[in-house]
């Protein structure tokens, strides 16, 4: 007998994912993806500046934001083929570093360790073995007994006061959570480490952009900086050099701390390389551009299809000709009017909702596909792609990785286990190790090319009379995001984003294939399935943003999520 | 030492009245001058980024949209039993649902957390796609201008008037034309249609 479970966690953000799963014997046999609001917020940049649309875009999410500040320039830069300096590459490379850096640690530990970290197991650990277990592990300073103690108190207090705070509604205690309680602690005082760490990087991004959560310097053609080694409210060598100090210790967390706990927490789970694989097409961009021209990147992108990484095709530059021809929006099955599969820069956004209907229409998210096919976007697909072809930067920190996995766990850990769930979480954390090194390297550019006497920051546009298209990409934390722009007589005609959670959290197609979320969670085993635990996991691992919506406060504290079980 | 305070409005300002906050972090930011130990920023709709907005400061104002059941354009006030009695979400799918409630448990329980919060809520109208708000909000806006100065009086907090015109947000459609010229060479002609 199966039946359905639906998670929806209906928060004060309208717009979020719903997922339903159908259970049968303990194991999932069915599954959709589904987002639960249409905000169609493009539509507001018709008839808008085309040099103003970032401002705009950086809006559509507020954890994105920068993300989609930097696509959004890239594609009107793209319509124009408009160069822009080498200064302003290497200060927006060092701007989505540290925006990725940042992400990717909040995402591990904020977001997603406590699906295998079990907080009532941390006051019955002993906090020396912790210690000593650590010190085996990594050259960490911060994993010493009295610090480890003190994280342990925290959880004893909260567990003491009865009121769990921010644990009461974990599934703690669940047959799936199977760490030591050592494990759990170390893993418990690195999220409260990370909090620091994540805000370092996030101070970084303020420094270049002058403001966070929305960064201030950008310009089409380039970035607002303005370039004086001696002036104060310049960028001066001085703000180089905190820039420096900042990303060398989040550089050490990230070395020392999240890629060992990914390997750790891996290591004592190795089932879960073997579960939530589901679309094995994966899709890149290229992206952090190495000169004006962005002729070469330090991040390869590509195209892989049903898991042959040998037949992986390698994109030349971030937004190839192939890429451009490729990408097509299906809404057969989500709220919206149109009959065939539309190019975005032909994209319309007529809705036409109907309700929830597994068989029909059943999500406001379109079903972006690549030559036809579902794709799976993110860290996972960088680092598949970057593999095959052989990619010195990432095969080092894949090799680490797995080298540390094998070395714990005493098995051979090979790159075909990355099509998983926990895949999914070692390439977030071997890109983060890339990002990481590549900070140093685009600080020592933007550095030698001043140095050089170059302080050229921007390449004014103009705009032609007639219609002109363009495509700006970059491989954002979550995946492969592109905004597809048409301007015309200087104003925008349309304007597309197609974002990294809509190729992976897209419905089925006109063909009936399952959209990458719905496709990994099928044959997940569910030991309770009233506390769906598991399927959690797997979602969680793609690092699920549904461009968000209204933020409005709620201070009636109506139901704000439900697990139903039917 | 001097009191160290963030300002925060937030909120998207492309979906109506949710952009009140920012629009009132706007009015400060445009209208007065505040020393350095005091940040006005607009922190849109953030998740668990919120932490490190929120993180090693002794004070919180933030001004956001709120649905309750007074009339739109009422400005009702937080503190925070008010923000934690309902704890997080139950479930979290994604880094948004996080938001307010669960940004302040998590910096207490760093213990960087801020020590006075108040919550300005102004009760929207309309939160339909578009940049702009209803005249009830904008009217709003003000009141909540002299509750965050008047929280500031009360923290001790100094700050001065500037003399400025009637504040403008950035998302007003702009007074100049992008430069466009028919001399302009493209490398690349329009892909063709199919």
């Amino acid at each position: 007998m199966s039946r359905t479970i639906t998670i929806d966690p209906i928060t004060r953000i309208e717009g979020h994912l719903r997922i339903d799963v159908e259970v049968e014997n303990y194991a999932v046999s069915n599954a959709w993806a589904s987002c639960t609001m249409w905000r169609g917020i493009e539509t507001i940049l018709r008839g808008r500046d085309p040099r103003d649309a970032w401002m705009f875009t950086q809006r559509f999410c507020g954890v994105c934001t920068t993300v989609h500040a930097m696509a959004s320039v890239r594609a009107v830069e793209d319509a124009l083929k408009l160069p822009i300096p080498a200064n302003a590459q290497y200060i927006r490379n060092l701007i989505l570093i540290a925006h990725a850096l940042h992400d990717h640690i909040v995402h591990f530990y904020q977001l997603s360790a406590l699906d295998w970290v079990d907080i009532l197991q941390i006051p019955k650990a002993d906090p020396a073995a912790a210690s000593k277990l650590a010190e085996s592990l990594s050259p960490w300073t911060r994993n010493s007994r009295n610090e480890l103690k003190a994280a342990q108190d925290k959880v004893k207090a909260v567990a003491a006061s009865g009121q769990l705070g921010i644990f009461q509604n974990g599934y703690w205690g669940h047959p799936a959570m199977r760490l030591s309680p050592e494990v759990n602690l170390l893993a418990f005082a690195h999220y409260i480490q990370a909090l620091e760490y994540q805000r370092k990087a996030l101070q970084v991004v303020g420094m270049l952009g002058s403001k966070t959560p929305h960064i201030q310097n950008l310009l089409v053609g380039g970035v607002a900086n303005a370039i004086d080694l001696d002036s104060q409210s310049a960028l001066t060598m001085d703000k180089l050099e905190q820039i420096r100090l900042l990303l060398a210790e989040v550089s050490e967390f990230i070395n020392q701390v999240y890629l060992i706990d990914v390997c750790a927490v891996a290591a004592m789970y190795p089932e879960w390389f073997k579960i939530g694989s589901g679309v094995t097409n994966y899709l890149a961009v290229p992206d952090l551009p190495l000169d004006s021209n962005a002729g070469a990147y330090d991040l390869p992108g590509g195209v892989i299809m049903r898991g042959d990484i040998a037949g992986m095709q390698a994109f030349k530059t971030a937004s190839d000709p192939v890429f451009r021809e490729s990408v097509t929006e299906d809404v057969t099955h989500a709220y919206y009017q149109g009959e065939k599969p539309l190019r975005p820069w032909e994209g319309e956004t007529e809705p036409q909702f109907t309700g929830w209907d597994g068989e029909k229409k059943y999500s406001w998210v379109k079903s972006p596909r690549y030559k036809g096919q579902p794709m799976q976007v993110g860290p996972l697909a960088q680092v598949l792609v970057g593999y095959a072809q052989g990619h010195p930067l990432t095969k080092k920190y894949a090799n680490l990785a797995l080298g540390q996995v094998s070395a714990i766990a005493k098995v051979n850990a090979t790159p075909a286990l990355m099509h998983s769930t926990l895949g999914r979480h070692a390439a977030r954390a071997i890109r983060a190790a890339m990002l990481a090194e590549l900070a140093d390297k685009h600080w020592q550019l933007l550095v030698d090319n001043i140095a050089k006497g170059d302080l050229t920051v921007h390449n004014q546009p103009v705009f032609p009379f007639g219609e002109v298209e363009g495509v700006g990409t970059h491989e954002a934390p979550r995946g492969t995001l592109s905004h597809w722009i048409v301007i015309k007589g200087g104003k925008i005609a349309n304007y597309q984003a197609v974002v990294p959670s809509t190729w992976n959290a897209s419905p089925r197609d006109e063909s009936g294939a399952h959209g990458p979320y719905e496709a990994s969670l099928l044959h997940t085993p569910l030991a309770r399935p009233d506390e769906p635990l598991e399927v959690l996991r797997t979602v969680h691992s793609f690092d699920p943003c549904m461009a968000c919506a209204c933020h409005t406060f709620d201070p009636s504290g109506r139901q704000i999520a439900r697990v139903k079980v039917l | 030492m001097k009191k160290k305070v963030t300002i925060g409005g937030i909120g998207s300002v492309l979906l109506g009245d949710d952009g009140v906050g920012p629009f009132v972090a706007g009015m400060l930011e445009s209208g007065y001058r505040f020393d350095e130990n005091v940040t006005v920023a607009d922190l849109g709709t953030p998740g668990l980024d919120l932490v490190a907005h929120l993180s090693g400061i002794d004070a919180l104002i933030l001004i956001d949209s709120v649905k309750n059941d007074a009339p739109a354009g009422t400005v009702t006030l937080y503190r925070k039993a008010d923000i934690l009695r309902h704890g997080p979400a139950p479930v979290r799918m994604d880094p948004h649902s996080p938001a307010l409630s669960e940004s302040l448990l998590v910096a207490e329980l760093a213990g960087e957390g801020p020590q006075e919060i108040l919550l300005i809520g102004i009760t929207g109208e309309q939160f339909e796609v578009g940049t702009g708000l209803s005249a009830a909000a904008e009217q709003a806006a003000t009141q909540a201008v002299d509750q965050v100065l008047t929280e500031l009086d009360r923290l001790g907090i100094s700050y001065s008037k500037l003399r400025k015109n009637p504040y403008s947000a950035w998302w007003k459609p702009m007074a100049e034309a992008p430069p466009v010229s028919d001399r302009i060479a493209i490398a690349t002609p329009v892909q063709p249609r199919t």
